[in-house]
């Protein structure tokens, strides 16, 4: 038999299977006990003596080249019947994947705090959490012995007389003035300490976001206008805010911002105290006598700055009820987020 | 501080509800907590902002209530000294009294009326019932005066028991080192220096400003008293009053301090009602006089309210919110107007000050919303952002992000076997043991976070913190932004062929850092084995932070059972220095590589990255890549061997590798293995 019109012919009958079965009837065909492969190696030695040896390795290579196409096509038709094997997939089975962690609560609303004011042109900046004296009360207006005082009960270190651990974020409006000069929109995310008595809604450490912004003409409205476009944006468009005049030794007019209960539509409920409004932080006019301490010219620049409490903001969103539940870190509440 | 409705109408005109006037209180900035109807009254809770002296009186909040009303204040006449009668007559007695101050800066204004021939008793029903309504208990005729004058014009007073002095001698002195006084309350208190007292010649008769004492007191054998009314240095009675642990509505106000115009016309008031209710004769009036009050003038400039709240307010309106609040104006050329500040609004000081005069008074309501120009991409630091994705980096690594304490018991420290004694940062005033010192590392907490959670049973605790540590060398506080890692328990994967559970190990952590750095653009990091299953994560040589398997003692301290606990921890600010967040394209090979495996077992005391490195650096020029694909010890393996599959990746730039250009070079690494390493090839 020609061996060239073999191997064409074996090329056709596999180009026609399509299924296992059939491949098999090919292998049969040709390397089967009685196949054609045998056939003609039992024909090897009708071969003329000068021209054996050649055909002999030839039908050697043919048998071999066999041998791979038919392995070939078996894994060809072997991962296709896999692929129509997984039609029949009971998907009721659990998925696989790798598994994600996730970010604290806190830093999730703090980044989301910080992506609204980013998004109006603020930069975030950070501080130390151990402090000087000036600059957490005396840079600020804070005199050290008023009861304007009351309001920051601060942890002190020993053997550093004028070191204390910052009981506020604001110390990072005196350094940052103190290093640039206007115009200024700065963020300020960080770690706060007081030693508060711990309970449902207190602790003694926790997280405040301070924000201020200092230019030329700075307003009491623009404070209005930026604290409007970042309530709606984290407690929903249909939030209705409310300014209470207050006192900040560092703001001047000072206020005091709250937004209708987010539980109780402003109707009046347990968590607003039955008042329908909830206190959410504190602003004003940046205090002249601050702007004197950092060594700005007087009357050249006016600015506005807030400051909140992340722990309160987060609660109130996602209607948590116990402060402590963020720093006791039970896995079972981090992945509720 | 408690005020009540009707207690108001004795200076006002109220033609509004209670609630209608808590709402405008509240929004006038003396925000109303709470609203109690009782027997036929309101009694209003305010906060009152530290900065308003004047808020802490009936007389202060009516003003207030004027201004926010517009009704006229009814009793203006009240505060002039005439009409309390002339009392100073020709035949007062005196008793020999004799009112002495030590320092007038401690007391600017001291002054003690004598009342002589009293009858103590019971107050009238209208004074009780007034005093109850605010929380304060009725005790005599007298001493309910001195308190219905203090709530009323928020001057704080004291009426001694003139005959108990031992003699008619009253100084306003510094407590002596040693010196006790017992306290109206029974409580016996310690004294220094730095308290001021009032004392007779031979002992302090009461704490100045806080409370009186006990031996002084007026009761009902009192027949006449000694009327004090002073002004005290803000400073000393905060001192005091923090220092002995004492509270009391006098402290209140006079740590605040109090109206200097006050003083003499209240006490006046209360001796005329003294009169009037217990029936006694005024007589002498003994004086320390230091006052000097001249009202101060600040200009304002119309145009800046307008500049300052983006809201115009009309002058006429303006001066007369001004008028409302007992502040006096006079116009000025050029739209400047001239106030005068009286002696209640020492909080005003600056232009601003008035302004938010208006603005209160005016309705912060009124002021329109406006956006600021904001000029942006003033990028100070760019930590903030770093930090926020290399969180996002170990989230995909399926670590959870906690938070934990920064202050932490001393002994945590002892219990993780982390101590570092001389160098730690203490509280000075921590509230408990918790709150002792700044931690130095973050890994007890992170183990105490682990142990907590695993008492839940999950499959694995896999956490991260970014936080600060403390640390205290030879000068000042080192504070240092750390990432701590912990791991504990095993990943589990389904799989058509059953459960493969894999418990978490050092080279979990290991390949989690591996990841980050990568991720982050840091090179040349390495891990270096300081022995006892503790590890230095190297960048460059330096050293950037430690990883470590928990041993079993720490284990046992913080009672985890069954767990292999992972830890580690690396300096941020020594990472960042490395970092490689910048990218260049590299154009992609143009031809493919050829990849050979070798399999070998060798001793398992050599270590594979010397081996892998020996491979690199004589691997050959087409060489790309070394690797271990596989590595294990068990029963196919002899003992005191370890197995490995190392994949060797080659790669020419221009031209398609065949593989007998590859051989050589692979048959050199075969050989080089067996000479060196003694590895067997299998």
């Amino acid at each position: 038999m020609d061996l060239e019109h073999l191997q064409t012919e074996i090329e056709t009958d596999l180009n026609s299977v399509v299924s296992l079965a059939a491949l098999e009837e090919v292998r049969i065909k040709y390397l089967g006990r009685k196949g054609l492969v045998a056939e003609l190696t039992s024909s090897i030695p009708q071969v003329a003596p000068e021209t054996r040896g050649i055909f002999g390795q030839k039908v050697n290579a043919l048998k071999n080249k066999i041998f791979s196409l038919i392995g070939e096509k078996e894994k060809f038709l072997q991962a296709q019947e896999n692929i129509e094997k997984q039609n029949d997939l009971d998907i009721g089975l659990p998925g696989i994947a790798l598994e994600l962690g996730g970010i604290h609560p806190i830093t999730q609303t703090i980044n989301e705090i910080c992506r609204i004011f980013q998004n109006m042109g603020f930069s975030v900046v950070e501080g130390p959490e151990v402090e000087t004296e000036y600059n957490n009360f005396t840079g600020l207006n804070i005199p050290l012995e008023h009861p304007s005082r009351d309001a920051f009960d601060t942890f002190y270190l020993k053997k550093y007389e004028k070191l204390l651990l910052r009981s506020h974020t604001s110390p990072v409006q005196v350094r940052t003035m103190q290093a640039h000069t206007p115009p200024l929109a700065i963020i300020v995310p960080g770690r706060v300490y007081r030693p508060d008595a711990v309970d449902a809604s207190h602790l003694f450490m926790f997280h405040q976001i301070e924000g201020f912004l200092v230019g030329k003409n700075i307003k009491f409205s623009d404070l209005k206008g930026s604290l409007e476009i970042f309530a709606k944006n984290i407690f929903g468009p249909k939030i209705k805010m409310r300014f209470r005049p207050h006192f900040f030794p560092f703001t001047e007019p000072s206020v005091e911002v709250d937004i209708s209960c987010i539980i109780c539509q402003g109707q009046g409920c347990s968590v607003c105290g039955r008042k329908g409004w909830l206190e959410i932080l504190g602003a004003g006019l940046i205090h002249p006598n601050v702007f004197k301490h950092v060594g700005y010219p007087s009357g050249k620049y006016s600015g506005f700055a807030f400051g909140m409490g992340i722990e309160r903001i987060a609660m109130l969103k996602y209607g948590i009820n116990d402060i402590r539940l963020f720093f006791e870190n039970d896995l079972r509440f981090l992945k509720q987020f | 501080m408690k005020i009540t409705y009707n207690w108001l109408k004795d200076f006002i005109n109220l033609k509004i509800s209670p609630e209608s006037l808590a709402e405008k209180l509240t929004l006038a900035g003396l925000e109303v907590v709470s609203l109690e109807k009782v027997k036929g009254d309101t009694v209003l809770e305010i906060e009152i902002t530290s900065n308003r002296l004047d808020w802490l009186s009936v007389l202060g909040i009516a003003r207030e209530v004027s201004a926010i009303t517009q009704e006229k204040l009814k009793l203006s006449s009240q505060l002039k000294f005439s009409h309390f009668g002339n009392s100073t007559k020709s035949s007062a007695k005196d008793f020999g009294l004799k009112v002495q101050v030590e320092d007038k800066k401690d007391c600017p204004f001291y002054s003690g009326r004598i009342i002589s021939g009293l009858k103590v008793g019971p107050s009238p029903v209208w004074l009780k019932e007034k005093l109850e309504l605010l929380g304060c208990r009725s005790v005599n005729n007298v001493v309910d005066i001195t308190n219905y004058i203090l709530f009323t014009y928020g001057q704080p007073l004291h009426a001694f028991d003139l005959d108990l002095l031992s003699q008619k001698q009253v100084q306003v002195r510094r407590a002596l080192k040693g010196e006790e006084i017992t306290l109206i309350d029974g409580e016996t208190k310690l004294l220094d220096p730095e308290i001021l007292v009032i004392a007779d010649l031979k002992k302090p008769i009461a704490l100045a400003g806080i409370m009186g004492g006990k031996a002084t007191e007026v009761t009902a054998q009192t027949r006449n008293i000694l009327l004090e009314s002073a002004i005290f240095n803000p400073v000393l009675i905060r001192r005091a009053k923090q220092k002995l642990g004492l509270q009391s509505e006098s402290a209140y106000r006079f740590e605040r301090g109090v109206d200097p115009q006050m003083a003499q016309l209240a006490s006046c008031q209360a001796q005329r009602l003294i009169c009037q209710l217990a029936g006694g004769t005024a007589q002498a009036v003994k004086f320390s006089s230091n006052l000097k009050f001249t009202s101060p003038v600040i200009k304002l400039d119309a145009q800046e309210v307008d500049k300052l709240l983006g809201l115009s307010i009309p002058v006429k309106r303006m001066v007369q919110i001004f008028n409302q609040l007992g502040l006096k104006v006079k116009a000025l050329a050029s739209g400047v107007l001239a106030v005068s500040i009286p002696s209640f609004r020492a909080d005003l000081k600056l232009p601003v000050d008035l302004i938010e005069e208006l603005a209160r008074i005016y309705g912060y309501d009124k002021i329109p919303q406006t956006f600021p120009e904001i000029i942006p991409g003033k990028n100070i630091t760019q930590a903030h952002d770093i930090v926020g994705g290399l969180k996002n980096i170990l989230v995909a690594l399926g670590l959870q992000e906690v938070i934990t304490y920064s202050l932490i018991d001393r002994t945590l420290l002892a219990r993780a076997q982390m101590q570092q004694p001389e160098k730690l940062v203490e509280i000075l005033n921590p509230l408990s043991r918790e709150q002792e010192i700044l931690r130095p590392t973050l890994l007890p907490s992170l183990m105490r976070c682990v142990a907590f959670n695993l008492n839940q049973q999950p499959e694995k605790v896999n956490i991260f913190e970014v936080a600060h540590t403390f640390l205290a060398p030879e000068a000042g506080v080192q504070e240092n932004l750390f990432l701590g890692l912990a791991l504990s328990g095993s990943n589990t994967c389904l799989t058509p062929s059953g459960v493969i559970k894999d418990q978490l190990s050092l080279l979990h952590l290991k390949g989690i850092l591996e990841r980050l750095f990568e991720k982050l653009g840091v090179k040349d990091f390495d891990f270096l084995s300081q022995g006892h299953n503790k590890f230095d994560i190297l960048i460059k040589g330096e050293k950037v932070g430690v990883m470590l398997g928990v041993n079993a003692g720490v284990l046992k301290e913080f009672e985890i059972k069954n767990h292999q606990v992972i830890l580690g921890e690396v300096n941020l600010a020594k990472l960042f220095l490395y970092l490689g967040v910048e990218r260049k394209f590299c154009a992609l090979p143009k031809y493919p590589p050829i990849a050979r495996d070798i399999s070998f077992i060798m001793k398992d005391n050599i270590l594979i990255n010397d081996l892998v490195k020996k491979m690199q650096d004589s691997g050959g020029q087409l060489l790309r890549v070394v690797k271990v694909v596989d590595y294990y010890q068990g029963k196919q393996i002899p003992a005191g061997f370890k197995g490995f599959t190392v994949s060797c990746v080659y790669r020419a730039e221009d031209r398609t590798l065949t593989e007998a250009e590859v051989t050589p070079f692979y048959n050199a690494t075969c050989s080089l293995l067996q000479e060196c390493f003694g590895a067997k090839l299998r």
